[in-house]
């Protein structure tokens, strides 16, 4: 059974829909830029949306207090959702991904809560993460089946796994699954206290990488079964066809020297999908530009495709890493890459990693063979996510 | 079909590790304090000063599942939690709030809600499927829905489970709100189980069917009824309904809804917190595995139990469990 993406949206440091983030992605442009509207003590390189929370109540008109996460969540989701309708017939769920949730208020709120004996507790009731996702779900009319699912940095890969195996064992016809982040002090300061925020322009796959820049943002995309198609007359701009999560267990943050849980989910996905290693035509790395997380992945890499590693990029250095919101934004990337036929740079790359020597795709790439794209996503607690699309 | 294999549970019973507790259950009062084991038994020392009490009981309960249910190593781990790790969220905001400088990172790394399906994978050296749903109430069930899909696909057996942990805070912000609908105590809890697609001789129940709707807009009997109907069954087969009350008002309303079903609230014997339905899921088991009629107007037999988590009005999970019998 075919599992059809076909609604794309997202929201990112390098563009408010799919047609801005494809422009910037073609001009090799980062969002990548000091701390602009966040309150934060220092200029930080990040890659923020470059809207204010008001901009975004306003534009969307809804309902405070809401998180910053909802208010990603909504603009991604209602742009992948599109004209869509709901249909009686059609089981229609949402599974959204996030890792701070209401973060961004609950911060607000303990920072008046130090300072003053009468905080606004208003901020505190969009903490949940679960809160988050039922703003997403409101606003699109959607009730049934909502879900959240929070695994760090990979929490938006597993919400498109979860979504495809809803809908592979006949319990939803149609699924909007995402994820969404927003920045926040927490976790800059989180990546801060691991030693792994570069203070400089985040360099993915390359030797003299110093870590990550963070970013914000949302991306969302539509899957639906034959049933659901049927019925809408959509028109498929990719299929969805392997998928599969795996444990590193090696340590809570770093990943193993190995790469024990990213060979693991790579190869679950190829099985999954029915592919050998050599059908892949691009993937879309991880790549955070942490020392720990490019080698291993390069490593897991290797294991793959031993020596015939396909084309590979990491888009962190355009959008920085947007933690849970990276799976599904670059899985609109992904789709954008079988769509235009196109294999997407990676930036700010020089020199190969010595252990390894792996170059990455350096340059925008048009008029390429795209049948399938792999893309990875690992996170904290290890755990490692893989899914693989292919040509409508 | 899905079998619950083992069940493990840390809340105010002395339910851990202790197969008789069903027989000794008290209401949670405002100085019941929560029945921990002695997680040395569990952690290495080392490790577990740096756990905050959702990962320690997230740990224990998953080695004791898989002692019981005799299995090396289950073929998924999936955790949902309402709030995830608030000790270490907390402590890390609080540390970055009023810290000049550098801040320890343990609190911030341990923050994250995957922690503790994340520990347990470490913990039982588990390289398979880690997974972690956090939709408020409706966070077991789901993790529960993603297991027996689990089974559906290509994997046997599952170690499914939720936690959540009480911080002051809580209490503080529940006074702020005045949450007059909440009746028990604030506090924390943990259940695991190890579901499978095979029954063995160590098989406690059986496990029919889990359905939640979010946001739900029909009436919650409709529902009910819809779903028993989807497993060729009707409000007539069920011998208990068991729910979630925060209070007498709901409990004249649901056995009024019910009646004559026999209902029972679980919230009163393991307190208030996101994923308590868990705790009513491990009394539902043992109430059929140990044929318990005490429940049960009439001290009639029982055969399925519904368990109807209607923790807040907006979110409905269902569950249906069936004694090995029936």
């Amino acid at each position: 059974m075919n599992i059809y993406i076909t609604g794309i949206g997202v929201i990112s440091a390098i563009g408010l829909n799919v047609q801005e983030n494809y422009q910037s992605l073609k001009n090799k442009k980062t969002g990548i830029a000091p701390i602009h509207l966040l309150n934060y003590k220092e200029k930080l390189l990040v890659g923020e949306v470059k809207l204010s929370n008001e901009m975004l109540v306003n534009h969307l008109h809804v309902a405070t207090p809401i998180s910053r996460t909802s208010l990603l969540g909504i603009v991604a989701a209602k742009e992948a959702w599109g004209n869509n309708q709901h249909h009686q017939d059609i089981r229609t769920g949402l599974i959204s991904s996030t890792s701070v949730g209401g973060m961004d208020n609950s911060e607000k709120y303990y920072q008046q809560k130090l300072e003053n004996p009468t905080p606004d507790i208003s901020l505190i009731t969009t903490h949940d993460s679960g809160d988050t996702t039922e703003r997403i779900a409101k606003e699109l009319g959607i009730s049934g089946y909502i879900n959240t699912l929070s695994t760090a940095c990979s929490s938006s890969a597993n919400a498109i796994m979860l979504g495809a195996r809803m809908l592979q064992q006949n319990k939803l016809d149609r699924v909007l699954i995402g994820g969404s982040d927003s920045l926040t002090n927490f976790t800059i300061e989180g990546f801060k206290s691991l030693m792994i925020y570069s203070d400089e322009w985040v360099k993915p796959f390359d030797e003299h990488r110093k870590g990550l820049n963070l970013g914000e943002g949302s991306g969302f995309l539509l899957l639906e079964n034959e049933k659901s198609i049927s019925l809408t007359k959509n028109k498929p701009l990719a299929i969805l066809c392997g998928w599969s999560n795996a444990a590193d267990a090696y340590h809570q943050t770093a990943s193993s020297p190995d790469g024990k849980g990213a060979t693991l989910a790579i190869q679950q996905a190829l099985k999954k999908a029915n592919l050998k290693p050599s059908d892949i035509s691009y993937i879309n790395a991880h790549g955070t530009g942490t020392s720990n997380n490019d080698l291993s992945e390069s490593v897991a890499l290797k294991n793959v495709f031993k020596e015939n590693i396909p084309p590979f990029s990491s888009t962190k250095a355009y959008t920085g890493h947007t933690l849970a919101a990276s799976g599904t934004i670059e899985a609109v990337y992904a789709v954008l890459a079988l769509q235009h036929q196109i294999i997407l740079p990676n930036l700010n790359y020089s020199t190969p990693i010595s252990e390894t020597m792996l170059i990455p795709e350096v340059e925008w790439k048009i008029n390429q063979e795209i049948n399938t794209v792999l893309s990875n996503s690992f996170g904290f607690g290890g755990n490692n996510s893989t899914i693989i699309l292919k040509k409508a | 079909m899905y079998y619950i294999n083992a069940c493990s549970t840390i809340s105010h019973q002395g339910s851990f590790q202790n197969e008789s507790w069903i027989n000794e259950l008290k209401i949670v009062t405002n100085n019941s304090k929560l029945i921990t084991p002695n997680y040395k038994e569990f952690v290495d020392a080392a490790d577990l000063r740096r756990m905050s009490k959702i990962i320690r009981m997230g740990i224990a309960c998953s080695k004791d599942c898989i002692q019981q249910a005799e299995i090396d190593n289950p073929d998924a781990i999936i955790v949902g939690t309402g709030l995830g790790c608030l000790t270490d969220t907390e402590k890390f905001l609080h540390n970055t709030l009023t810290i000049e400088g550098l801040i320890p990172p343990t609190a911030f790394i341990q923050s994250t809600h995957n922690t503790i399906a994340g520990q347990i994978s470490l913990a039982l050296k588990n390289h398979q499927y880690n997974m972690t749903h956090t939709q408020n109430s409706l966070s077991f069930e789901h993790a529960l829905m993603d297991g027996m899909l689990c089974l559906d696909e290509e994997k046997d057996t599952v170690l499914v489970g939720s936690a959540d942990e009480n911080i002051a805070l809580m209490d503080e912000l529940s006074k702020s709100f005045n949450w007059s609908e909440i009746e028990n105590k604030l506090t924390s809890g943990a259940s695991f189980f190890i579901v499978s697609n095979a029954k063995n001789n160590l098989t406690k129940v059986q496990l029919i069917d889990c359905f939640t709707v979010g946001l739900n807009d029909t009436n919650p009997k409709a529902l009910i009824t819809s779903f028993l109907a989807k497993n060729n069954l009707s409000l007539n087969d069920i011998d208990l309904v068991l729910f979630n009350s925060n209070g007498t008002l709901k409990l004249d309303i649901i056995q009024k809804e019910f009646n004559p079903i026999s209902v029972l609230s679980y919230e009163h014997f393991c307190g208030y917190y996101f994923t308590n339905v868990a705790f009513g899921m491990h009394l539902a088991t043992e109430i059929l595995n140990k044929k318990k009629t005490s429940f049960i107007t009439n001290n009639k037999p029982v055969h399925r139990i519904l368990l109807y988590n209607n923790f807040n009005n907006k979110n409905i999970g269902l569950t249906l469990l069936q004694a090995l019998e029936a």
